[in-house]
């Protein structure tokens, strides 16, 4: 287990360098897909590599030319990297142009910047009543296969559909697995080592992740672990798009608090939903894009409550308290973030927010917060 | 010694003011007469019009809540309530509003508004989407959301087309005929593109008085007189109005008044971004003393530039085609559609630099702009510069930091007359 | 062994009370924290240990709270300032439910429940807008002591529009309203209002509820405590020594822990 987890920080330590690494070692071509909602399954039937962009760590540069200080941090530091040449391994981008104002201006500053020799701009449309949605979303993904089929040369048969949607409900389920385990003994893992693991998920080849997790979670079942129960459980929901930075989960745990669960982009989120494999391939992978749940506020969801869902979630956990996570500057979640803390005042839970950015000036400030956050709870 | 400008005020846009009241004085009377609400975002209201609703506009309440100066007011509830301060200022303007009249805080009464029967939801840009997700978790309000993506390659467009057809068919009509209890009432819709297609035409007319040199108006005159070619639309007072303004201009150009006194502008500048609402005296002041005027720009050109696309015969269809058939309003949003854009407006109004203006609190043409700048610099060697501000929050705009980036592009644009 | 200290290591000051068995204040310091907060802290503990007359063998708990309540060597424990300015304020005003600290570098709304614990919180610590600092580079900007700006308020009578919140941005606008001929009184209310409409808007999200107290340096500026209570509608309690609110709370913290 130790080794895994090892080899996992190795790998999300430098996401640039794995991914070049593994272009070579495949002599496939990689394709760079704008989180949240891109169906990859779709490139990984091409026989190619799909990563899901990150927010790098490095503090803004030569970007900052480019890409004004208000918009979020997976933005800033994509567009950075873009201008630095740090992007040159990815052959290809998608961007799913309707998720928020800010995916929408990507593909231009790439094909100035990057120059991908693909690039595809998919419109998949906010979950609005009427069977015109599900038909466009179907339109939009075989648009979104035929152009890969233009660009490899090759065809994408429903087979080879079928056997990457399995490799990844495979990975899916071996995270979910993860996750139960973490939630009967939440000691046995740390938040950060959570976090790379999924987020590994999204830039390596999934075939070579599940076997990563396969290991992984014998040694999570055959590992028992002290129970710490002076522990204040909370549950952090949110932190859309990008990776949280490793300090802040670290403080949280420094401060006394543990996190059996979460409702974050890069966690639960990511792999909520199995694809189902019974109709056409397409088909299935449009109906998990317009699935309700996890509620995510850039698709236009409102049937259903983020809040009760993270309520939920954490009743379920007995945790004592919500830390919502919020991007500075990804106005999907701020617009939405409001009802949500109503919605958490009208059912007089613990909540809190904190805002991250890009470059933390202020990770002193975030610990005030979380540390009264724990008085609170522990009604100091 | 230098030139003293000052502006030439038209006498015409003095109207506009009684008919934009008269609009939100109806619309907030409404409900007392029996009449049926809706609120709007996106070219959507056109269908709650044609079956009588009374209508909201979006960023027409947000014009309207910046001109009668009660931005800052409403803005503020908002942030009481929840709202962060980087959220869209039209959607923390509109729950700002609806929160004061639930939880019974003052603000300005002519900016309160009857909360509609119908919420007509045109997803444009995604924040028209959240601020009616908002509404109805907050207020209950029903909601009819229409998914309006803008058009990124022309490609795309026909597909688009069906999509968004297909909605205006499948879904608009049957909901707003549920709700108003009544058949869709085409033949409405064809006489309101009847009449848009008249305001518009001669709204063209006066453009070209933004071509002459000097020019005859400015891009805020422009600004001003918006509404009939938008939520006025259907109100033949509009045709009225653009008349008299057409017969304005045609004096000032045979009579040789130009725009700003003495002699006319010194720098004629395009104005990228929204307009900013709140502060167009602001802006004008910063422009004026220095002969600079703006006189075309991406978002007063979305309203319908080819009237003679209109096909007031096929209204639905028409309606469908403006935005994603020859009229391409909606391919303006994309980076590639607005080079294109812009680059015909430099070309047609003789433009000298470009103003890009980056609203703090809406990112839908922020990101690109410092790459429109370049590929427009290489294209036609004229300058441009960001500025930074926001529609209605004055908390968000700094005059010492526009004044300094404004001068600068005066400065480049001497330099490279030399 | 029963005497209680709280030391508040702020960004500007660093505050300290000593409490006696019987929770009663027997001294306290306040003194500028300078750029080392570890040698400002233990040096206001010896401060106010010295005017209770009393040795440090005497002292049973000591608790920092504040921005720099991580580097107090002598300290027993340590909690957060929103904690303590809610049990300090409760202290001094038992029907508090709500404070409005505002403090060099930041400024903070703390909303209290009926049994004197926090029940919510909002903090502006992202910048300097309506705090102290601000203050200060205003008085600068007119020209006049930080002291005297809180009664100039009062000369005036004609309303002029500070707007900008960057402190940056307001130092400038404040010049230039300066240049335009606007009285220094009517500036220094016009800068008065702009910190009162920010601390509006934190104080509906927390809600405002009433008993409310202002505390930190700034509700010594008798100019900003009256704009603030104009916007709110409500008359602000303001301690006899606004600026130790933290530390006492602090130090209550301490004597529980004895």
């Amino acid at each position: 287990m130790e080794k895994v987890l090892t080899e996992i920080a190795e790998i999300t330590a430098d996401p640039y360098g794995y991914v070049a690494g593994l272009k070579e070692r495949k002599e496939k071509k990689v394709i760079g897909c704008f989180p949240m909602h891109i169906p990859d399954e779709i490139i990984h039937a091409a026989d190619l590599i799909p990563v899901v962009i990150w927010r790098g760590n490095e503090p803004v540069t030569w970007g900052h030319a480019h890409v004004p200080p208000y918009d979020c941090g997976i933005t800033r530091s994509f567009v950075d990297d873009a201008v630095r040449g740090k992007l040159g391994f990815m052959d290809g981008m998608v961007f799913h142009v309707r998720q928020c104002l800010q995916a929408g201006e990507f593909p231009f500053i790439m094909e100035r910047h990057v120059k991908p020799s693909y690039q595809k701009v998919l419109y998949l449309p906010a979950l609005y009543p009427g069977d015109v949605m599900r038909d466009f979303t179907i339109t939009e993904l075989e648009g979104f296969k035929t152009s890969l089929e233009e660009f490899t040369g090759k065809k994408i048969s429903d087979d080879n559909l079928n056997k990457s949607i399995e490799i990844y409900n495979k990975n899916r389920g071996l995270l979910e697995r993860v996750y139960e385990i973490r939630r009967e003994k939440p000691e046995i893992l740390k938040a950060r080592e959570v976090m790379q693991i999924v987020w590994s998920s999204m830039f390596m080849l999934k075939e070579d992740h599940n076997k990563l997790l396969t290991e992984l979670i014998k040694g999570m079942e055959a590992k028992t672990v002290e129970p710490e129960k002076d522990k204040i459980r909370v549950i952090p929901v949110g932190c859309l798009c990008q990776t949280l930075q490793f300090d802040i989960l670290d403080l949280i745990e420094d401060l006394g608090m543990i996190i059996p669960d979460d409702d974050l982009y890069i966690g639960s989120r990511y792999f909520a939903n199995q694809v189902n494999l019974d109709g056409s391939p397409l088909g299935a992978l449009a109906d998990r894009y317009l699935t309700r749940t996890p509620v995510c506020p850039t698709k236009g969801v409102w049937q259903v409550h983020w809040g009760d869902e993270a309520i939920k979630k954490m009743r379920d956990n007995d945790a004592r308290g919500i830390i919502s996570i919020i991007v500075k500057y990804c106005p999907p979640h701020a617009c939405y973030y409001p009802d949500f803390k109503s919605k958490m005042e009208k059912e007089g839970i613990n909540a809190i927010m904190i805002e991250m950015e890009h470059e933390i000036i202020t990770l002193e400030a975030i610990k005030t917060r979380l540390q009264s956050f724990v008085e609170i709870i522990g009604g100091v | 010694m230098d030139v003293k400008y000052k502006v030439n005020r038209l006498q015409t846009t003095n109207e506009i003011r009684p008919l934009v009241d008269k609009h939100w004085a109806d619309l907030r009377t409404a409900k007392e007469r029996g009449e049926k609400v809706a609120w709007a975002s996106g070219p959507t209201f056109i269908f709650a019009y044609a079956m009588g609703m009374k209508c909201h506009f979006m960023a027409g309440y947000s014009a309207y809540c910046g001109g009668i100066g009660a931005g800052e007011e409403v803005l503020k509830v908002a942030e009481m309530t929840g709202d962060l301060p980087e959220t869209c200022s039209y959607h923390r303007l509109h729950m700002g509003m609806g929160e004061a009249v639930a939880r019974g805080i003052d603000i300005n009464p002519q900016a309160i508004l009857p909360m509609p029967d119908l919420m007509v939801a045109g997803r444009l840009c995604p924040e028209m989407s959240h601020y009616a997700e908002g509404l109805n978790r907050r207020f209950d309000i029903r909601v009819l959301p229409i998914d309006l993506p803008s058009v990124y390659d022309l490609k795309d467009q026909p597909r688009l087309r069906e999509f968004v057809y297909r909605q205006f068919k499948e879904v608009v009509i049957p909901t707003v005929e549920e709700v108003c209890g009544k058949p869709f009432d085409y033949d409405r819709m064809s006489e309101i593109l009847t009449v848009l297609k008249k305001v518009a035409t001669l709204r063209n007319q006066c453009w070209e008085f933004f071509k002459t040199k000097p020019a005859c108006w400015t891009l805020w005159d422009y600004g001003v007189s918006i509404a009939p070619v938008f939520y006025l639309m259907g109100n033949p007072a509009g045709i009225a109005y653009y008349e008299r303004l057409l017969e304005e201009l045609q004096e000032r150009k045979e009579k040789g008044i130009p725009a700003i006194a003495p002699d006319g502008e010194k720098y004629r500048l395009y104005w990228d971004g929204w307009l900013p609402w709140a502060f167009l005296g602001k802006f004008m002041r910063k422009f004026t003393p220095n002969g600079a005027i703006c006189l075309c720009g991406r978002y007063p050109w979305e309203f319908f530039p080819h009237p003679e696309l209109i096909d007031p015969e096929h209204p639905v269809e028409t309606w469908a085609d403006l935005y994603y058939g020859e009229g391409r309003l909606t391919y303006h949003f994309s980076p590639h559609g607005t080079v294109d854009l812009i680059s015909e407006l430099i070309e047609d109004y003789s433009i000298d630099g470009l103003v890009m203006f980056s609203s703090k609190t809406c990112r839908i043409m922020n990101l690109s702009q410092p790459g429109v700048i370049d590929v427009l610099d290489k294209k036609y060697g004229i300058p441009g510069v960001i500025v930074e501000g926001d529609m209605i929050d004055p908390a968000m705009i700094s005059d010492a930091q526009i004044e300094t980036r404004l001068e600068a592009l005066y400065e480049m644009i001497d330099s490279r007359r030399r | 062994m029963t005497i209680a200290i709280g030391v508040d290591v702020g960004s500007l000051c660093t505050k300290t009370v000593i409490l006696d068995g019987g929770n009663n204040i027997l001294s306290y310091d306040i003194m500028r924290s300078g750029h080392y907060y570890k040698g400002a802290a233990e040096e206001s503990i010896n401060n106010a240990l010295k005017t209770a007359g009393l040795r440090k063998e005497d002292v049973g708990y000591i608790l920092g709270t504040g921005y720099g309540r991580g580097a107090i060597s002598s300290a027993d424990g340590q909690v957060t300032e929103i904690t303590c300015h809610a049990r300090g304020a409760t202290r001094l005003f038992p029907r508090v439910h709500t404070v409005i600290d505002i403090g060099g570098q930041d400024s903070k709304v703390i909303g209290i429940g009926d049994n004197g614990r926090v029940t919510n919180f909002v903090m502006n610590d992202k910048c300097a807008a309506g705090t102290g600092r601000f203050l200060e580079v205003m008085a600068s900007a007119l020209s006049v002591d930080i002291g005297e700006m809180g009664d100039l308020f009062f000369a005036s009578d004609k309303n002029v529009e500070v707007s900008s919140m960057c402190t940056v941005f307001a130092e400038s606008e404040v010049i230039s309203l300066f240049a335009q001929g606007h009285k220094k009184a009517d500036i220094a209310a016009g800068i008065a209002d702009s910190i009162a409409r920010r601390v509006v808007g934190m104080v509906g999200q927390v809600g405002l509820k009433e008993e409310v107290i202002m505390s930190g340096g700034v509700a010594k500026n008798a100019g900003v405590a009256h704009a603030i209570g104009k916007r709110i509608g409500t008359k602000l309690l303001i301690a006899d020594e606004p600026q130790i609110v933290g530390a006492l709370g602090a130090a209550i913290i301490a004597s529980e822990r004895i």
